[in-house]
């Protein structure tokens, strides 16, 4: 059998995880039964994960770095099996399909680095081995070596080669925000930023106090958060390209501002806030026009954490209206309205969800909680809802220690999320659809994570200045 | 009876033999030696203000002990009103322990009008982060909401809350936990002046 003929039936034939929860422990076991449309733990659906292998790019310099960069991202994407060990007597010039296709590969990436008029270029053209043929070729800019924009860059390349693979693109070039405490400063929190893979690891924030709930704007070049420099928790939005910085206008003088969320237009940020007199819920703001502040829902229990769904048009928050102890996770629309409980609750059982996110990409709504015994710590897990799923399914997507704050990536596949676990805490990335999981970064109190857009370096190669977080034109997230 | 009769007898005799003593010679006449008229007016001024100084001295003395005393009792005051309160997990709901504490701070508050306070409110890890703002604030507002239920300007109390990011006591054990469910109490204005 050819392997074309395997790679059809690769859709239908299920390798990949499908296991159970059911060894992994009574105590686990147990939670999980006691959930209602929880069926048991992971149950992931079946997937074929196609071979790559990366030949060694041509044209010295950086080449052999940014093919490290390729091969570490086409892994993280979670799509290839990338085959690290080439074969001796690799071809370097013309593709021998018959030698790659006895290695046993889908698909084969080759690369040189080009220099036009002092600016250098990657040329990558993928390779289908199973049909020998080129699948794709393009040319990309890359600012030299060192330069802040280089890794952003040859991650886009890398986004592409997932798109021409599977259609729709990778999330390699993007980043993570979350909170951490500084060294040697217990009191505060800071944020910080990190690359998909985990390298470029900085600080973002200075306000020697406590920094939290940061979002990512849709434009890829803002970040919301809350902080407390002014004695308050307050927002601010802060602009990654001049640095200049927006507060929300008109509230409470003495309000505390919380989690900011964007609506995808980019423009209006959903927010709770507690003012005196314990006057509190969900607000909406212009932080563009910096106008309009609009309550959507209010009342004696706390209304929280919002965050829209990909159109804009529902709205998912956690409230305990059920009571303390069983904060859950609704819906309603995006103007305000009637809210719909969206979290496994039932009744007289507790439980306790938090932390919604809607995915960008699908009717899918990440969330953390579980069913709490009040004197067991370490019970919070990384779960996602299905609305498109007639029945609602929910999957766990964590097994062990204590986890929040799951965040979608830019691909509606992987989610980033905060992980406690016995060895200390850390940021985590998942992918939804294998369950493979890994640490992204260390850190004390890491938590508050957020994945940003699709992000891309401004210009030609050529550095512009600013961070280069400029989004990729028509990018809808 | 026969004892005061003997003691009545011994008193007779001593009587007699002091009679029977000749009288002592008369002193030989001396001129007055008493302190002039300028003497007797100075020693009046020294003691008057002898008394002056010692009155002085016994109010200042005095003064020094009552404002001694109000401090002693504006500190009082001050540990009661700033004395944390404690929750159950995951509630914002008053206990009897905390309830005493605040009926406490509530005679001081009645008592000092120009008092006004903070109210911080904290949660103990456990629960997400994001969560823990939301209760450390019910917290606090629980607390506005317990004084102010008893006729105490709302005016005078503002809330914030830190949430689970600012642990008194560092550790995953019930002890530390409960330690951490607290509000903590800032006086923000009249703090100086406190007196009952």
């Amino acid at each position: 059998m050819t392997r074309g003929g395997a790679r059809m039936l690769a859709g239908i034939a299920t390798l990949a995880a499908s296991f159970m929860v059911s060894a992994a422990g009574s105590a686990a076991q147990e939670e999980e039964a006691a959930i209602p449309g929880v069926s048991l733990g992971f149950v992931f659906e079946g997937e074929r994960i196609p071979p790559i292998a990366i030949r060694p790019f041509a044209g010295g310099g950086p080449a052999s770095e940014i093919a490290s960069i390729i091969a570490t991202d086409l892994d993280y994407s979670d799509r290839f099996f990338v085959r690290d060990s080439l074969p001796a007597g690799v071809d370097t010039d013309g593709i021998q399909y018959s030698l790659w296709d006895q290695y046993g590969v889908d698909w084969l990436l080759t690369g040189s680095v080009e220099s036009e008029d002092g600016v250098a270029f990657l040329a990558v053209e993928l390779h289908d081995i199973v049909f020998t043929s080129i699948r794709s070729r393009a040319r990309f800019p890359i600012p030299p070596r060192g330069h802040e924009g280089f890794r952003l860059a040859v991650h886009r390349v890398s986004d592409a080669v997932v798109e021409w693979v599977h259609g729709e693109p990778g999330m390699a070039a993007s980043r993570i925000v979350f909170s951490m405490r500084p060294f040697g400063n217990p009191d505060s929190k800071e944020l910080y930023v990190v690359d998909s893979d985990g390298e470029g690891l900085r600080r973002a924030t200075w306000d020697d106090d406590l920094a939290v709930t940061p979002a990512w704007a849709p434009d890829g070049m803002h970040i919301a958060y809350t902080s407390y420099k002014s004695g308050l928790p307050r927002i601010y939005e802060m602009n990654l390209v001049d640095g200049s910085e927006r507060t929300v206008e008109g509230g409470a003088a003495d309000g505390q501002q919380f989690s900011p969320a964007y609506h995808p237009d980019g423009d209006r940020i959903a927010f709770w806030t507690l003012e005196g007199g314990g006057t509190k819920g969900i607000s909406t703001y212009n932080i563009r026009d910096g106008c309009c502040l609009t309550r959507l829902i209010g009342g004696y229990y706390q209304n929280i954490q919002p965050s829209y769904s990909r159109d804009g048009s529902k709205l998912v928050f956690l409230s305990n209206r059920l009571g303390s102890q069983t904060p859950q996770i609704y819906v309603m629309p995006g103007e305000g309205g009637d809210a719909e409980l969206l979290s496994p609750y039932r009744y007289g059982q507790g439980g306790y969800f938090a932390d919604p996110d809607w995915s960008p990409t699908a009717d899918k709504v990440a969330f953390a909680g579980g069913i709490v015994d009040r004197r067991v710590y370490n019970q919070y897990h990384i779960f996602v809802r299905d609305i498109e799923t007639p029945d609602n399914r929910i999957v766990r997507l964590t097994s062990e220690g204590n986890n929040e704050d799951p965040s979608w990536a830019p691909d509606g596949r992987h989610l980033v999320f905060a992980g406690a676990r016995s060895y200390g805490y850390g940021v985590f990335v998942v992918d939804t659809a294998t369950g493979r999981t890994r640490l992204l970064v260390a850190g004390v109190r890491a938590a508050d994570t957020d994945w940003s857009p699709r992000l891309s370096w401004r210009g030609d190669g050529v550095a512009t200045g600013g961070t280069g977080l400029e989004p990729e034109p028509g990018d809808s997230r | 009876m026969s004892n005061s009769r003997l003691i009545l007898a011994a008193c007779a005799t001593v009587l007699l033999a002091t009679a029977c003593r000749p009288d002592p010679p008369p002193p030989d006449p001396m001129p007055p030696t008493g302190p002039t008229a300028e003497e007797l007016e100075r020693m009046r001024q020294d003691s008057i203000r002898a008394a002056e100084e010692a009155a002085r001295l016994e109010r200042e003395r005095m003064e020094r002990e009552a404002e001694a005393a109000r401090e002693r009792a504006a500190a009082a005051a001050r540990r009661t009103l700033m004395e944390t309160v404690y929750f159950d997990y995951d509630e914002a709901a008053i206990r009897p322990d905390t309830e005493e504490r605040l009926r406490a701070k509530l005679e001081i508050l009645r008592d000092n009008p120009g008092v006004s306070m903070r109210m911080e409110g904290h949660a103990d890890e456990r629960g997400t982060s994001e969560y823990n703002f939301a209760l450390g604030n019910d917290r606090a507002e629980s607390v506005i909401r317990f004084l102010t239920g008893f006729g105490l300007d709302m005016g005078r109390f503002s809330s914030v809350s830190y949430g689970e990011e600012r642990p008194v006591a560092q550790g995953s054990t019930e002890g530390a936990w409960a330690q951490n469910r607290r509000v903590e109490f800032v006086i923000t204005a009249g703090g100086n002046n406190l007196g009952r």
